[in-house]
């Protein structure tokens, strides 16, 4: 036997090969390619998507009036697993899709994999280019060149329920710790609901509690983080929100316990304003900045915002910046305002929304208070697919370990990343 | 009859009924009103049967076509796998000759690997193929055929390689006597003998093929139209409800041509299970 | 064509050599060689030449406790899994030679549908039978609002749960055939002698059916230590703060969503290593008792 197998390793040994090739760099694309057939576009999957697919139809409609012969094919991609799908599109550029939704806090990882195009020539070439806020544009910047065209602007606040306020007599909490009470409040008064809709998986809900004791994620395992991640976690609780409940809840999940009335308050974005209007506490609830630890200050939240980019294996570049500028232009950020709440990053636009609705007023509040970013480090996009900050929240809430434990731990992996 | 006899008979029957329970309760998940899926009162039964998750299904998100490419590629796979198969089977019975046991080992050994961690070698090694021989490249549905053959050849060659030896050699050296090639022996007398192995075997591939999800989830990476059913199934998990009815009634199709596969081949799986056993 | 020794019959085996070799062989050799490479998606998009690092991969994955704790609930699931598909299958089995032709047909059936079940639909199955709220399960017993997946034992046993289901009737028709080819004169002698049915299973069944038992036993090592779909469909990629992680599950996410290709080759060849190691030791065993390969 022991022949035998020696025989079939040498057999696997013998066949001769070299490592997997690599793909060399591609070169910029901002023009040329064919003029017709079919343009594919990856945007993000959403909590109750229709509001946002119906305004993406509409310019689809628009552009293939515009360009004939082509047609627009529209994938949605799960926000969870877009790294997988995102990393086989830059792997294989046969298979690359032409216009890409991507989050700004992926920028560095794509910028660094090499594949989305260099969009500087399409934006200056392009009317309504001028009128993009010079720090949007920044967002989309990485080591001086413009990877993409900020799609719009995305912060959270605190979210809460006007109609189970007035009844218990509660007043929006002014801190962080009266956050926590007022939260435990409702749940005994109310025990079929959550007080606030927290998330072990939900890591831009936690943050602003480590970044308003003084933490940051590269520090995570000091004092400071500490106590913003035991504030956290301690929300996760049965008298708020019970671990067998909310341990393994991402963002999205909050967002839908907040819409369908199960939670009296929760820390949502401005872009999620269409799905909370598509359920139960619809017209009921105000929004106010997440307060910060004294009264009168705003924890700092998370600069969030989606870009539209190019492949820089675009089968069409030259169509995909014809369809990037017309969904990116100011006609369709204000109807993706008008149906999801995102917050536009043309400054004429943005003015005529927050001159028309009051909505967006704690939402620029909280941006006038000062934001925070993640590290701006293609090691970033490791930490968030392999989930190194979820991981932590789950493994403090549901008692497996230990705030310190947790944190060192997490310090570990998010130091090893950032070396890199 | 006994008493024990009838006890046995009574549980046997209970077993039964425990084990499709879980498939009764998907195809009846997938005809229940919305109303009676989000219900904190589930029942076992329906009084308003509809169809309506099934034309959710149908119409959203093109499923007749993903149900038809998951078909295509398992097909292809039973067949391709199963001529492969078949002749090496033949070589590895019918001829001695060096290396032969370890050859058997290696195939062994090759059911071994865990083939998603071959995805990692296999994407680069298909993405390159693609660059030279269009049409078996990543996001293809070649790709996927191509590797699910190389996937369900070991166990299929291992399972064939026991009902080949089940035929006599007589049979063959008869034939040849009376003046036939080898090609004929091959195609006229073995082939027609092995079929219910071959349908048995067949089994196995069209599972692993209609099953995976992980290399339709990785090689096919932007054409829409050419998504497998596994991964279509998936896109009824949304981020904030899941759409149960949704999900059931997707399920019950994608099990369906399975089920039916399996009937039609069930006395020569059985009897093919048999015969390989006895070798 | 007769059983001599002749010149190999190449053409015959050429096609499989051909595909085995191509996407088998070569791609497990190129495994090999990634974990030794550090290879990340800095190497795969060309920007950082590919560089050898020896046993890097391996030292760091050996000193990580992360792998210890995923490596040990693996092999315990997967040996669970395999005991419990065992002792099922075989169960009913001896059962089915026992019973009327009807309930007979009517486990078979039920069996072989089990069977056919795709993986993926099976678990999604499963997971709204013991959904949290709108389970029927919970509902039942009247634990609404228990949710399985929160605790990692109860994960682990539920999708333990639905491996068996799937995979014992694979067990328990080929055993069953295989009893059905045992000469009725034996089994009736042995009841002449007074042999009761446990005594009978072990003493008769075991002894005739172990080179059955030796195919049921081994893919069931290889099928159970694999499982991947249930795992990352039903723990939703492998559960609260990971507590569901296979190595099968753990070595895709190092690949494919951190980008560490070395790792995850790493990963995957401990794994196969692992798996030769369990079947090595298993035919050694049978070749003791006597048996042929």
């Amino acid at each position: 036997m022991r022949l035998r197998l020696a025989a079939a390793a040498a057999l696997a040994v013998t066949m001769t090969a070299c490592a997997p090739s690599t793909s060399a760099p591609a070169t910029t694309a901002s023009g040329g390619g064919p003029t017709t057939g079919a343009l594919k576009v990856w945007l993000f999957d959403e909590p109750n998507r229709a509001p946002k697919e119906a305004v993406v139809k509409e310019a689809i409609t628009e552009f293939t009036a515009a360009h004939p012969e082509t047609s627009v094919e529209v994938q949605y991609i799960p926000v969870d697993t877009r790294s997988e799908r995102f990393k086989g599109a830059f792997n294989d550029p046969a298979s690359a899709p032409d216009v890409v939704e991507y989050g700004n806090t992926d920028l560095p990882e794509y910028a660094v994999a090499g594949g989305l195009a260099d969009v500087g020539p399409v934006v200056s070439g392009w009317s309504e280019g001028a009128d993009l806020a010079a720090d949007a544009k920044a967002s989309a910047t990485y080591q001086g060149t413009l990877l993409g065209v900020p799609w719009y602007l995305g912060v959270r606040a605190l979210y809460y329920r006007t109609d189970v306020f007035t009844e218990l007599g509660l007043k929006p909490p002014a801190t962080l710790a009266e956050l926590a009470t007022t939260a435990k409040t409702v749940r005994a008064r109310k025990p079929e609901m959550f007080g606030v809709a927290v998330g072990g998986k939900y890591t831009f809900g936690a943050l602003p509690f480590v970044w308003a004791n003084g933490g940051d994620i590269t520090s995570i395992d000091s004092a400071q983080s500490r106590a913003g991640l035991t504030a956290y976690t301690g929300l996760i609780a049965a008298d708020n929100c019970p671990p067998q409940n909310c341990a393994d809840l991402t963002g999205g999940k909050t967002v839908e316990l907040f819409a369908s009335g199960k939670a009296a308050m929760g820390i949502l974005g401005n872009f999620n304003r269409a799905a909370v209007d598509a359920g139960a506490a619809k017209g009921e609830y105000a929004v106010v900045p997440l307060p910060g630890l004294t009264a009168g200050s705003v924890a700092p939240a998370f600069a969030g915002g989606n870009n539209l980019g190019i492949m820089k294996n675009a089968q069409r570049p030259a169509l995909a910046a014809d369809f990037l500028t017309l969904l990116a232009g100011k006609k369709y950020q204000t109807k993706m305002y008008d149906a999801m709440g995102n917050l536009p990053t043309l400054k004429s636009a943005s003015a005529e929304v927050a001159a028309k609705d009051a909505f967006v007023k704690p939402f620029i509040d909280t941006i006038d208070a000062g934001t925070r970013f993640v590290p701006l480090d293609p090691g970033w996009g490791k930490i968030d697919a392999s989930a190194v900050l979820p991981t932590m929240i789950q493994k403090v809430a549901t008692g497996k370990a230990t705030v310190d434990e947790a944190t060192t731990e997490a310090a570990k992996l998010i130091d090893e990343a950032l070396k890199k | 009859m006994r008493a024990g006899r009838r006890l046995l008979d009574a549980a046997a029957v209970v077993i039964a009924l425990i084990t499709v329970f879980p498939i009764y309760w998907m195809v009846l998940a997938a005809v229940k009103p919305a109303g009676e899926i989000q219900s904190l009162d589930q029942k076992p039964w329906t009084l308003a049967p509809s169809l309506d998750a099934f034309r959710r299904v149908l119409a959203v998100n093109d499923f007749g076509r993903y149900l038809l490419n998951s078909v295509l590629v398992a097909l292809a796979v039973v067949l391709i796998s199963g001529l492969i198969a078949f002749l090496a089977a033949v070589a590895l019975t019918r001829f001695r000759f060096r290396f032969r046991t370890t050859i058997l080992v290696t195939f062994l050994i090759a059911q071994m690997v865990p083939i998603e961690a071959l995805t990692i070698p296999l994407f680069f090694l298909v993405r390159d193929v693609g660059t030279v021989v269009p049409g078996i490249g990543l996001n293809t549905l070649g790709s996927l055929v191509l590797v699910h053959t190389a996937f369900t050849l070991p166990f299929a060659i291992w399972m064939l390689r026991g009902f080949v030896q089940a035929i006599p050699d007589e049979l063959d050296e008869a034939a040849q006597l009376d003046g036939a090639g080898r090609f004929t022996v091959l195609w006229r007398i073995l082939l027609p003998l092995v079929a219910p192995g071959l349908a048995a075997t067949s089994v196995f591939s069209f599972i692993h093929a209609w099953n995976d999800f992980l290399f339709a989830r990785t090689f096919i990476i932007s054409e829409a139209d050419l998504q497998t059913l596994p991964m279509a199934l998936l896109v009824f998990f949304k981020p904030d409800e899941n759409d149960w009815g949704a999900i059931m009634a997707a399920s019950t199709l994608m099990t369906v041509p399975v089920l039916i596969f399996f009937l039609v081949v069930r006395r020569r799986l059985v009897a093919g299970l048999g015969g390989a056993v006895k070798d | 064509m007769s059983r001599v020794r002749t010149r190999a019959p190449l053409w015959l085996l050429l096609p499989a050599a051909v595909v085995l070799g191509g996407l088998f062989l070569y791609p497990m050799y190129q495994l090999g060689l990634l974990s030794v490479l550090d290879f990340t998606q800095a190497q795969v998009s060309g920007g950082r030449p590919t560089r050898f690092v020896g046993a890097e991969n391996y030292t760091r994955l050996f000193g990580d406790d992360r792998f210890w704790s995923v490596l040990g609930a693996t092999v315990l699931f997967a040996a669970a899994c395999v005991l419990a598909t065992l002792a099922v299958g075989a169960g009913l089995a001896v059962l089915l030679t026992r019973v009327s032709r009807i309930p007979r047909l009517l486990l078979s059936l039920a069996a072989l549908a089990a069977w056919a079940v795709p993986a993926v639909s099976g678990s999604t199955t499963w997971m709204f039978l013991f959904d949290t709220d709108l389970g029927f399960v919970n509902q039942l017993f009247g634990i609404e609002g228990f949710n399985w997946m929160y605790d990692r034992y109860t994960a682990f046993g539920l999708v333990g749960a639905v491996v068996v289901w799937a995979s014992f009737p694979f067990v328990m028709v080929t055993l069953y055939a295989g009893i059905e080819a045992i000469p009725k004169s034996v089994l009736e002698a042995a009841a002449l002698d007074g042999s009761g049915a446990w005594r009978t299973f072990w003493r008769i069944m075991v002894p005739m059916l172990r080179p059955v038992l030796a195919i049921v036993v081994i893919q069931s090592i290889i099928w159970d230590f694999k499982v991947f779909t249930q795992i990352y469909v039903m723990t939703h990629g492998g559960g609260l703060a990971g507590q569901n992680l296979t190595l099968n599950v753990y070595a895709y996410q190092q690949a494919f969503a951190s980008s560490e290709y070395g790792r995850g080759a790493a990963i995957g060849v401990v794994m196969m290593l692992i798996l030769l190691a369990v079947t090595l030791v298993y035919l050694r065993a049978l070749r003791r008792s006597g048996e042929q390969l």
